[in-house]
């Protein structure tokens, strides 16, 4: 055996630091490629009561969530809440009343009578604290810049719906898609399994001249159906259970759910040829809905509860300037909102508001027990309103088409929700049809409605 | 240059794979010790308790996180309890908060830390149908603050009820969801029943 030479021994050192530097290196690139860190924190949840009626009491409760202590006690918390009667002007600070009952929020403030019952209704936001460690947290994010903002329903249109009779639904008028399970062009991507459950398509948007976008984001693309056919965009998306929208122009707009690789949720916009524009971060934790709004696309977000704009005129926005701008109801054209809040197991109530009073009000009750609300918008002198009844084991959606005299037009519609998709992306307004996104074994479908014709 | 490049290539793979063993330094620190029994179980301090697994993975038939704020195993092979990744899965974060004992006959309050690796005895499908002392069914529409939604192959807990009649919901479903809460129409859902924990005490 040969005794080796000095540059061997020299060579051979340099290959050991070289080698384990490039090894810890790799090693981090696929680290690096993980999760973004991001810490839970203290946290909060509220439920805002966004419209209230004449004479009710109110009482702002909230959840205070800390970090875990090895006690396992809750959360050793504090905190005020900033109020006013009406929707400007100096707030009044009220402490939280720790309560022994965590059920509906452990902390909370009873509001005088002459702030709930103001006929400009109230504003307000909470700073609340972690008594342990000394932080806070302030909902919604925006504070006194964007607060929560009550309004007073008034001249109230009563609608008393009793109980639900399940099976009578309405048939489309037309399917306007039909797609088998799969990856081919007008295929719909399905993802997971009998075990585990399945998850189709997650989100579709409709154009004004009736072009249907489909997020088949189990393969990675936005298809459209067009008279002209149908064409495949790619994306760069998770996969996750994401919402969709179709900007005026041909901006694609997907909200990301959080997961393993992003814990927090982002909205990512793509040019119509399916290349990036943007990525933002929403400034909430967790996102119920994703439409587009007369200036770009809006969310609506948890804890704030509130909608915030995440990009105005095609760029984004900070979370700071999305928490500084929010607002109680979906914003459309013309400085028109609409306000929903669903209370308790079987009431609805809804406002049509221009600035911070409401125009035109509902208040729908049910024996039935209402689920969640599917879509509310503004459909020429009406409103139309999509929402769920359900039992232990049956559902079906209601529509609802009103005016200020009641309801105009309401119908029944089938539930096909075989396969999983964005929690509030079931259905879309355009023109004057109502689509719906539906999924059976053998495929995916969207199906339309025309509104025009009562029934 | 033949011995630099043999010896890194060693090199390389030696230090590569000592760096991978890091990621399983939070499962060296899992332990099996015993759960402290408490007279308490108040929803907010679930909330806490389910807030805080938050980023830290899922794992099938897992229950051992370590609240760095990430998943110390993020590419573990699904559906394999043996990968020793990191996070509960739906079930096994459900039964740390709700402090159940992994005897399914007792339901006293047992606190788990989040390093004591216990999925529990239950299915999802337990869940949904109340099996087990500490669980019962209630009506979705009455379900509130910490009870659950469960189907057959899942379950989630309510964090709370929201504006639009949907819930956010603390959940561990899938390996590419990792552990955070979500926005959920489950309550609506005919696939989903309502499910509590017994003697809430605030």
């Amino acid at each position: 055996m040969r005794r080796p030479g000095t540059r061997s021994l020299a060579g051979g050192a340099a290959g050991i630091i070289a080698g384990v530097i490039g090894g810890i290196a790799l090693s981090s690139v696929s680290a690096a490629s993980g999760p973004a860190r991001a810490a839970p924190g203290l946290d909060a949840v509220h439920v805002p009561p966004v419209l209230t009626r004449p004479g009710e009491p109110v009482t702002l409760r909230y959840a205070i969530v800390c970090a875990p202590s090895d006690d396992g006690e809750p959360c050793d918390g504090a905190g005020s809440v900033h109020v006013r009667a009406g929707q400007s002007g100096a707030f009044e600070e009220l402490a939280l009343k720790r309560g022994e009952d965590s059920s509906e929020g452990r902390y909370s403030a009873d509001l005088p009578p002459e702030i709930a019952s103001s006929r400009a209704g109230f504003s307000y936001y909470a700073i609340l604290r972690d008594r342990s460690d000394g932080a806070t947290i302030t909902v919604p994010a925006g504070g006194a810049d964007a607060p929560q903002r009550s309004v007073p329903l008034r001249n109230v249109t009563e609608i008393a719906l009793g109980a639900h009779v399940f099976g009578h639904d309405r048939a489309p008028d037309t399917r306007v898609v039909a797609a088998a399970w799969g990856s081919g062009v007008g295929e719909a991507g399905l993802a997971g399994s009998r075990e585990l459950g399945f998850v189709g398509p997650s989100s579709f948007d409709v154009a004004a001249d009736g072009t249907v976008a489909l997020l088949d984001q189990v393969n990675g693309r936005v298809q459209r159906w067009t008279p002209a056919g149908i064409k495949a965009t790619n994306v760069e998306v998770s996969g996750g259970l994401a919402d969709f929208a179709l900007e005026p122009g041909g901006v694609l707009d997907v909200l990301e759910p959080p997961s393993r690789t992003t814990p927090a949720p982002v909205l990512r916009s793509f040019r119509g040829d399916g290349t990036p524009r943007w990525a933002q971060r929403l400034s909430d934790r967790t996102w119920a809905k994703l439409a587009a709004g007369p200036t770009g696309p809006v969310v609506q977000q948890q804890p704030s509860e509130q909608w915030l704009p995440v990009s105005e005129h095609g760029a984004a926005l900070a979370r700071a300037e999305q928490a500084g701008d929010g607002r109680p109801g979906r914003p459309f054209a013309g400085g028109r909102e609409v306000v929903v809040e669903r209370v308790g197991v079987g009431e609805l109530r809804l406002a049509e508001l221009s600035g911070d009073v409401a125009l035109r009000s509902w208040r729908i009750t049910s024996t039935t027990p209402l689920g969640e609300v599917q879509l509310a918008e503004p459909h020429g002198s009406h409103l139309v309103v999509v929402m769920k009844t359900y039992t232990e084991d049956r559902s079906e959606y209601r529509v609802f088409v009103l005016d200020r005299s009641g309801l105009v037009n309401s119908f029944a519609v089938e539930s096909l929700e075989w396969a999983e998709s964005a929690p509030l992306a079931r259905f879309r307004l355009a023109g004057s049809s109502l689509y719906r996104l539906g999924s059976t074994r053998t495929g995916l479908s969207v199906d339309r409605f025309d509104l025009e014709v009562p029934r | 240059m033949k011995a630099f490049l043999v010896t890194f290539g060693v090199a390389v793979v030696l230090a590569g794979a000592a760096s991978a063993q890091a990621y399983h330094r939070f499962w060296a620190n899992c332990d099996y010790g015993a759960p402290t029994f408490m007279t308490t179980i108040t929803r907010d301090a679930a909330q806490s308790y389910a807030n805080a697994a938050r980023y830290e993975g899922y794992q099938w038939g897992g229950g051992c996180w370590n609240y760095d704020d990430s998943d110390s195993y993020p590419n573990d092979a699904p559906g394999d309890p043996s990968a020793h990744g990191e996070g509960g899965d739906c079930s096994g974060l459900t039964f740390k908060t709700w402090r159940e004992s992994t005897d399914d006959w007792r339901d006293g309050r047992y606190y788990w830390r989040a390093l004591r690796n216990v999925h529990g005895p239950y299915t999802a499908g337990d869940f949904k149908n109340g099996f087990g002392a500490p669980n019962h069914v209630v009506g979705k529409s009455t379900a509130g603050v910490m009870d659950a939604f469960a189907s057959s192959t899942h379950i989630g807990m309510i964090f709370m009820r929201s504006l639009y009649g949907g819930d956010q919901i603390v959940e561990a479903k899938c390996e590419a969801c990792g552990t955070n809460i979500f926005y959920r129409t489950y309550r609506s859902d005919p696939s989903y029943g309502g499910v509590a924990r017994w003697g809430w005490t605030g």
